[in-house]
Parts: C-alpha cells; sequence; structure tokens
C-alpha cells in the first residue's frame, strides 16, 4: 500500500510529459500556459483564505471552538465521527477556496500528519463545492426549480465525507 | 447559508469572548489592583537609587525569586523575569498581560520598608483578555491567509502546468471510453445518438482527472444540451439532476491543484483514499438520484427533439 503510494507522484510528473511527448504536443510551451494559472489561482483565493481564516481564528481563540467540540463531539463519536473535522464537513460543500482554509487552518492546529488533517484532506479532494456547481451549472441555463438536485448533491457529499472518515481510519488508523 | 455560518462564526466568537471577559472581572480572575507584599533582599552595600538585582521571597513559604531593581522618576518599579519560580497567579498575569514582552511582569513598588526589608508591590492589570485574543487572531489569520496562499502558488503552477499538458494531449479521451458504456443507465431519457452524450462523458473524464478548468465549461455546455431536451424550460429534468449529482459527487482520480499545493509530498498517501471516498460518494449520489427519479416520471425526450429541429428548420 504505502510503496504503491510512494509511486503515484512521480508517476504523475513523468508520465503525463511523456504521454504528451508522444502525443506532439509542444509540452513545454503548455506547461508554462497551464502554470500561469497557478499564481492567478494563487492571488484569487486570497479574500476568501482572509475571510475564513480570520473567523475561524476568532472562533478557535474565543474558547468557541473548544465549548462545540465539547458539546459535540460525545454525540458524533459514537458514531465513530471524530469532531475535529466537522468544520470541513460544513464548510466543504458551500465554499471551496475556504475550505483550503479550513484545512490549513487545521494543519497548524493539528500537524500535517496527524489524522484529523488526513480525514480533512480526503474529504476535500473527494467532494465538491456543490452549492457553487449548483449555482454556475443550473444558472448557465436559466433553471429556477432545482428539484432533488440539492439533496442528491448533498447525499452525495455525506456520503464523501462519512466514507473520507472511515477509508482513514482503515489505511492510517 | 454560507453567510449565516461566516457570520455565526464572528459573532459567536465575539459573545464567548465577552462573556469570558466578563466572568472574569465578577470572579476576580486577576485580582487586579491587590497589593502583594514580599520580603527583599538587596546586594550587600547597595544604595536604593541604582538599579540593581534583588531577591524577592516570602518567609513564610518558599516562594522566592529575582527581579531587578529600578528607580524611575522618584519610584521604585521591578522587573520581574518570568519563570517557574513565580507563583502561579503572576504566571498567568504575565500570560494574558497587556504588554507586548510576556516574559517580564513589570511591577510598580507601592511601598517599601528599608529597615524591615519588605516590599510592597502592584502588578499590571489584566482586563478583556479574550477580547485582545480574538482580535489578535483576526489580524494574525489575515496575515497568515496571504502569505499561506503566496506560498501555495508554486507547487500549484507545477500542478496546472501538468495537469494543461493532460488536457491538450487528450488524456481525457481513453477516460472517455471507460464513462460511455455508463451513460445510457445514467441518462435513460437522452436519445442515444444525441450530442449531449459526448459531452457528457468528456466532462465527467475531465473530473476524474481533476481538469477544473476544462471540466465546468464541459458541464455547462452539457447543460445546455440537456436544456434543449428539456419540456419545461425553468425546472430541471432528470437527466439534468443526474449530471449535476455526478458532477458534485466528483469522482476524482488526480488530486485538485490546491489540495497538492497544501499537503505537498504527503499528498500521494491519501491519493488511494480519495479515489475510494469519491467513489463511494458517486455511487451513493447516483442511487439517490435514481430513487428520485421513480418519484418524479419523466417522458423520454424523443418528442422535444422533433419541435427543436421544427424551431431552428
Amino acid at each position: 500500500m504505502q510503496t504503491i503510494a510512494v509511486f503515484i507522484l512521480p508517476l504523475i510528473i513523468v508520465s503525463i510529459p511523456l504521454y504528451g511527448l508522444i502525443k506532439k504536443v509542444p509540452v513545454y510551451e503548455v506547461f508554462v500556459d497551464g502554470a500561469k494559472e497557478g499564481f492567478q489561482i494563487g492571488v484569487r483565493i486570497i479574500p476568501y483564505l482572509v475571510a475564513i481564516l480570520f473567523a475561524i481564528g476568532m472562533f478557535r481563540e474565543s474558547g468557541a471552538m473548544e465549548f462545540f467540540m465539547s458539546a459535540l463531539g460525545p454525540v458524533l463519536g459514537w458514531f465513530g465521527f471524530p469532531v475535529e473535522v466537522l468544520p470541513m464537513a460544513i464548510f466543504r460543500p458551500l465554499t471551496g477556496s475556504g475550505s483550503v482554509g479550513v484545512l490549513a487552518d487545521m494543519i497548524a492546529a493539528y500537524g500535517e500528519d496527524s489524522l484529523f488533517v488526513k480525514m480533512a484532506a480526503t474529504m476535500f479532494g473527494s467532494t465538491e463545492t456543490t452549492f457553487y456547481v449548483l449555482a454556475v451549472y443550473f444558472g448557465a441555463v436559466g433553471i429556477r426549480r432545482v428539484k432533488y438536485a440539492v439533496q442528491t448533491g448533498l447525499i452525495a457529499d455525506l456520503a464523501g465525507i462519512i466514507a473520507s472518515v472511515f477509508i482513514v481510519y482503515i489505511l492510517f488508523g | 447559508m454560507l453567510n449565516y455560518i461566516w457570520a455565526g462564526l464572528i459573532i459567536i466568537s465575539l459573545a464567548f469572548a465577552v462573556i469570558h471577559d466578563i466572568t472574569d472581572i465578577t470572579r476576580n480572575t486577576y485580582r487586579n489592583g491587590e497589593i502583594h507584599t514580599l520580603d527583599i533582599r538587596f546586594p550587600k552595600n547597595s544604595q536604593t537609587d541604582q538599579r540593581q538585582p534583588v531577591y524577592l521571597y516570602k518567609s513564610d513559604d518558599d516562594t522566592g525569586f529575582e527581579a531587578s531593581w529600578r528607580p524611575v522618576n522618584g519610584q521604585y518599579e521591578l522587573a520581574i523575569p518570568v519563570s517557574e519560580k513565580l507563583p502561579e497567579l503572576w504566571l498567568q498575569i504575565a500570560e494574558d498581560q497587556e504588554a507586548a514582552d510576556r516574559d517580564v511582569l513589570l511591577a510598580v513598588v507601592t511601598s517599601f520598608d528599608s529597615e524591615a526589608s519588605t516590599v510592597s508591590l502592584l502588578l499590571p492589570e489584566v482586563r478583556y483578555v479574550k477580547l485582545r485574543a480574538i482580535t489578535a487572531a483576526a489580524f494574525s489569520m489575515a496575515e497568515f491567509a496571504v502569505t499561506l496562499a503566496i506560498g501555495l502558488i508554486g507547487v500549484m503552477a507545477l500542478w496546472l502546468g501538468l495537469m494543461k499538458i493532460a488536457e491538450k494531449s487528450g488524456l481525457v479521451y481513453i477516460l472517455v471510453k471507460g464513462v460511455q458504456p455508463f451513460l445510457g443507465f445514467l441518462f435513460p431519457n437522452v436519445p442515444k445518438d444525441h450530442a449531449a452524450h459526448g459531452i457528457i462523458s468528456l466532462n465527467m473524464a475531465a473530473n476524474m482527472l481533476g481538469l477544473g478548468n476544462a471540466a465546468t465549461p464541459l458541464g455547462i455546455k452539457a447543460m445546455e444540451e440537456l436544456q434543449k431536451l428539456n419540456p419545461s424550460k425553468d425546472k430541471a429534468s432528470n437527466a439534468q439532476c443526474m449530471l449535476l449529482t455526478v458532477n458534485t459527487a466528483s469522482v476524482q482520480l488526480l488530486p485538485p491543484a490546491t489540495l497538492v499545493a497544501l499537503m505537498g509530498t504527503g499528498v500521494n498517501k491519501l491519493v488511494i483514499s480519495m479515489a475510494l471516498a469519491t467513489l463511494v460518494s458517486l455511487i451513493v449520489g447516483i442511487t439517490a438520484a435514481k430513487i428520485y427519479e421513480r418519484f418524479h416520471p419523466e417522458e423520454p425526450h424523443l418528442a422535444n427533439i422533433a419541435n427543436e429541429n421544427k424551431g431552428e428548420g
């Protein structure tokens, strides 16, 4: 398992340019073109990160985070769900850039190698910003009555969130 | 929704801070304004109007610590370096005091008896600890957000550069073939030869590779194709709901760029867990959509194509 994992990143980094080369893509120019977006995204997410991080920072510092965690912890713990990852579960469907902030806050609080961060990162990578997708996709074609799309989107998110917790428990716990 | 959660975080923080600070004041946690009397020992042959190291202690218990004696404008001050030897209350005052330097307690000498070698002092007053703390947190986190975002740029550029190559070299087309067999099951009401199929499979394949920039326009295009088939224009069809569910469940085989940048090389351990979790969410999402479909029966969209062709022709 761990051995496979070590090969994943180098495989991606090497095989994609190689495949591009085979397909006669000007890989260098295309890479640079794509890399430009990295800078734009980095700048674009700053306001979202500021908004989420300062609010969560205040929440943590005021003692409210501790209070809610000790209140909700036993309830969620009964289902085997660690209360520490709850902020990610709440923010993920609502804001993509904001949940980057949530994850950054968790890395600062619990350390990169902690189980909570692994769970939250898995959640981040395995679910989408449902409300954003809903607004963009249905907004583009002028649909107002979305029928059951919100429910199915959130059910899928919930399944992904719960699955993240247990899969990380099984793989790393 | 997000508006309420976000504002809620800030307002609740403020409420908690205020309650905490009021409790501090009513309980007099820091015993503000209380005079502490201790014994003092000066170095031999010293004058009290000089700066000098002194030793403070209580004769009735074993408290004892060093301090530095400072004459200031006819008064005296004691600068007490923070160490474990200080009483617990003093340590807490040092920790929560307003002064920027938390390693020194600056006490004002209110009275000084050179014969009995005792000194009475007033410690700095401590108030509104949590209010100051949340304000400081807001400022420091705002600053952290920017350094964080700037720090992410390098790896994100690397990742997005690679993804651009994947996009341009048509890596999606390998996955498209894998997706196509499922389209008939997912979108039963869409005619088999309709253009929507091709775009939907491209959208799903782009999502799998984490090509967000390519997937979103394709998804919108697919939504437009389905809208042409949709009999009621402001209400979503079952096919559109399914497309949305598949997109929000987001089958991702490759991690998104921001996650790679945040987690660094540690992300490789998570690729497998993410692929599994995303698969679970996809299966559950599709099952849920299929169940909802039963409660929202629809005619196959064939008739609308005829209308549409007439309209265009």
